[in-house]
């Protein structure tokens, strides 16, 4: 599209316009008269008059109504001097060459100030469609979806590049500031044109420390103007453009900018709202499927905890020494389940309140299969489980308390869903070409396997109904935890057999110099 | 010796039921999906039904509904507590009865008896027109009711509803249930109609207390026709 002139120069490019219409004009009417001076004594004395309108034209047409006179009035002087006899003269000798001269003179002044409205007219509805461009251009960005700051950003450069002032900044209502009691903290949101000076930001803010009158307003500050930004009588911001003066239909102009600009304000600051809002629903229906499966996971030990402790105390039921020592054992094994679950949430919620502090130690890979089994004690059998280390991995650097129960718990994991006769592979390597040396620990088993597409949500995944869920907490705080090592938990997504469940965890940065 | 088939996807719910349940002489069976459990209802043709309601494979509500497409085996659902919803619907899907989880082997063994001397009873009174639960004698033909044998005074809708609670006897028949059998199908949320007709029922029959017409607590109503045997529901 067109370049907009902007209105600021608009003064200065008459003038030049002007003086080039005269120049055209003075320099046409010299031209005319050099080449029709020879054989002025062979012409009609109307023709110099139709010739001398033309200059005059073009003056009207390059600069406007001045010009115009200018060439009407030199023409009208030349035509007497040159053309009419008595030659050399401002004396004009037959009534017939009066009117010859009065004729041209009439004729170039009014030509000349049809043309010129034509050419005005021309220009305003020029102006006019770029004008509406440019809303159009403005109003396309605003319904778009471009981010508040993006938006900001480019209503400011429309606007500078519209009035060209020296710069245009946006100011808006400081939230942060705010909420920390502030009355009416503001901000520059965005600016265009100039860089703004301490000095300006500084006259910005004080001039609009309280809320301004609504519509177009002049500061007192020189060469200012400030234009509140109003919806449905609320003020959403202020838009300031420093040195330019505006006539009448600029500040209309200006007005309908600030318009449009006040509702785009309000609508992205509506949508942030209501992004923030869905944000929160989201961390929300979290927390509730995490405290479901709590509870879930809690009660399922407490449940065949109370069968078997009810058995054991019911008199009327006969139970045999084994059935009797079987359900003991059962309730120990529960109990310790229970505990060490009990444990782990506390854990994490000491982690998400930041309570938890890691202790990192040098740990030997062995010492962290071994811290696993312990913990789960009777709940592994002995002999399901395989351990594939290389001899020279590295020692890790880790809160062996907390990763022995990541482990612990995707071995639990393991368990619960692989046949009983199969058998769990644990195994441990550096992760090729990590700098800080990482190792990488995986977990094998021969389950059902998790479908592909729900295997990077599984760690999100909580059990809904009862104990039918794929992952339960267990899995949750495996995730919590490792993560709080700095490290990432995945499930191996190229396993076709089973799942295999993979974590990094850090390696001891000093190489044992033991050998 | 009654033949129980439990199923449950937690290794040592299932352990200590088993135990449990064998030492008071059952014979036990176990399963530990919902497929298995539908087979095992087929092969094996138990006395009754313990399932937990999530299972791994299948919802506990489908099992339910499948079992009864071929079954009229006593089912006691295991629920979870906070599961209200679910307990409910398990009831309407054709389940007889529920416990909360954690529950003690006696809760739990009432529960069973309950299910299944009903269940026998049910199974004499849907061939007959009149049949007898407890001390309740229902007339299905003469619309006559009688406890202890003296007749009851009661309106026609009090008779359906007395004569239904009656056939599903040991049952834990829920409020939608009862209005779509007694009420109709255009009913189903209108639960003050049956409070209204139980607390009437509950005059006439002198069982102000709800030892006969047992509350259940936001599910619905059972009748218990044998009082000594019940264990309230918490």
């Amino acid at each position: 599209m067109t370049q907009v002139r902007p209105s600021g120069l608009l003064t200065r490019e008459t003038y030049q316009r002007t003086a080039l219409g005269i120049a055209v004009t003075v320099v046409g009417l010299a031209a005319l008269l050099a080449v029709l001076l020879p054989f002025r004594s062979h012409l009609s004395i109307a023709i110099p008059a139709l010739v001398f309108v033309l200059p005059a034209l073009m003056g009207v047409i390059v600069g406007g109504i001045v010009p115009g006179v200018v060439g009407a009035f030199g023409g009208f002087l030349l035509y007497d001097i040159f053309f009419l006899p008595p030659y050399n003269t401002l004396t004009v000798r037959s009534p017939q060459n009066w009117t010859a001269l009065a004729v041209y003179a009439v004729v170039v002044l009014v030509v000349s100030q049809v043309v010129a409205k034509l050419r005005s007219t021309r220009e305003e509805a020029e102006r006019r469609t770029e004008e509406s461009e440019r809303l159009f251009e403005l109003s396309q960005a605003l319904i778009g979806d471009l981010t508040l700051s993006q938006l900001l950003k480019h209503m400011v450069a429309t606007v500078q590049s519209v009035f060209a002032p020296r710069w245009t900044a946006l100011v808006l209502p400081d939230e942060d500031a705010s909420d920390r009691g502030a009355v009416t903290a503001l901000r520059v949101a965005a600016s265009a044109g100039q860089p703004l000076t301490d000095g300006d930001i500084a006259s910005v803010m004080s001039g609009g420390g309280k809320a301004r009158s609504l519509g177009l307003l002049e500061d007192a500050s020189p060469r200012r103007v400030s234009v509140a930004l109003v919806v449905s009588h609320r003020p959403v911001g202020m838009l300031v453009l420093q040195d330019v003066q505006l006539v009448e239909r600029e500040r209309s102009l200006l007005g309908t900018f600030a318009n449009q600009a006040a509702l785009a304000v309000d609508r992205a600051q509506l949508s942030e709202q209501a992004l923030r809002a869905r944000l929160l629903e989201e961390i929300d229906r979290w927390r509730r499927a995490l405290m479901g499966a709590a509870s879930h996971d809690l009660r399922t030990p407490l449940a065949s905890i109370k069968t078997a402790v009810s058995s054991l105390r019911q008199a009327d039921t006969h139970l045999r020494p084994e059935d009797r020592s079987e359900l003991l054992e059962l309730i120990e094994l529960q109990s310790d389940r229970l505990s060490r679950l009990v444990t782990n949430l506390l854990d994490m919620t000491r982690i998400e309140a930041g309570a938890l502090e890691l202790r990192p130690v040098a740990v030997g890979f062995d010492e962290l299969v071994d811290e696993a089994l312990a913990s789960l004690g009777g709940n592994m059998a002995p002999g399901r489980i395989t351990v594939d280390a290389p001899a020279d991995l590295p020692l890790l650097r880790l809160d062996h308390v907390l990763m022995g129960q990541v482990l612990a718990n995707v071995l639990e994991n393991a368990e619960r869903i692989s046949p009983a006769d199969s058998v769990i592979r644990v195994a441990a390597r550096t992760v090729p070409g990590s700098a800080a040396r990482t190792v990488e620990v995986s977990v094998s088993d021969d389950g059902p396997g998790i479908p592909r597409d729900e295997r990077e949500r599984v760690f999100e995944m909580f059990s809904q109904n009862g104990g039918g869920g794929r992952a339960g907490l267990g899995l949750a705080i495996a995730k919590a935890f490792v993560e709080a090592h700095g490290g990432r938990i995945w499930i191996d997504p190229d396993v076709d057999h089973g799942a295999r469940i993979v974590f990094t965890v850090p390696a001891e940065t000093l190489v044992a110099t033991a050998v | 010796m009654t033949k129980v088939l439990v199923v449950d996807d937690d290794p040592s719910l299932l352990k200590a039921l088993r135990i449990g349940l064998s030492a008071r002489g059952d014979d036990v069976l176990v399963a530990h999906s919902g497929a298995e459990a539908i087979n095992q209802v087929a092969l094996t043709a138990p006395d009754l039904v313990i399932l937990d309601l999530g299972l791994p494979d299948l919802d506990g509500l489908e099992v339910c509904r499948r079992v009864r497409e071929f079954s009229n085996v006593p089912i006691v659902v295991l629920s979870a507590y906070g599961d209200e919803r679910r307990k409910v619907e398990a009831l309407d899907s054709g389940a007889d009865d529920f416990v909360t989880k954690p529950f003690g082997m006696a809760e739990l063994e009432a529960r069973l008896r309950v299910a299944l001397r009903h269940a026998a009873a049910r199974s004499d009174g849907e061939k007959s027109t009149s049949f007898e639960v407890g001390d309740l004698g229902i007339d299905l033909v003469h619309h006559m009711a009688t406890l202890s044998g003296s007749p009851l005074q009661l309106t026609a809708k009090e008779f359906e509803l007395l004569a239904y609670l009656a056939r599903h006897a040991g049952k834990v028949c829920t409020h939608h249930m009862i209005l779509k059998d007694v009420w109709g199908p255009g009913y189903g949320a209108e639960s003050n109609y049956v409070r209204v007709y139980t607390h009437r029922l509950r005059k006439k029959m002198g069982d102000d207390d709800g030892r006969l017409l047992k509350t259940v607590p936001g599910v619905g109503y059972q009748l218990v026709a044998d009082d000594h045997s019940t264990v309230a529901n918490e």
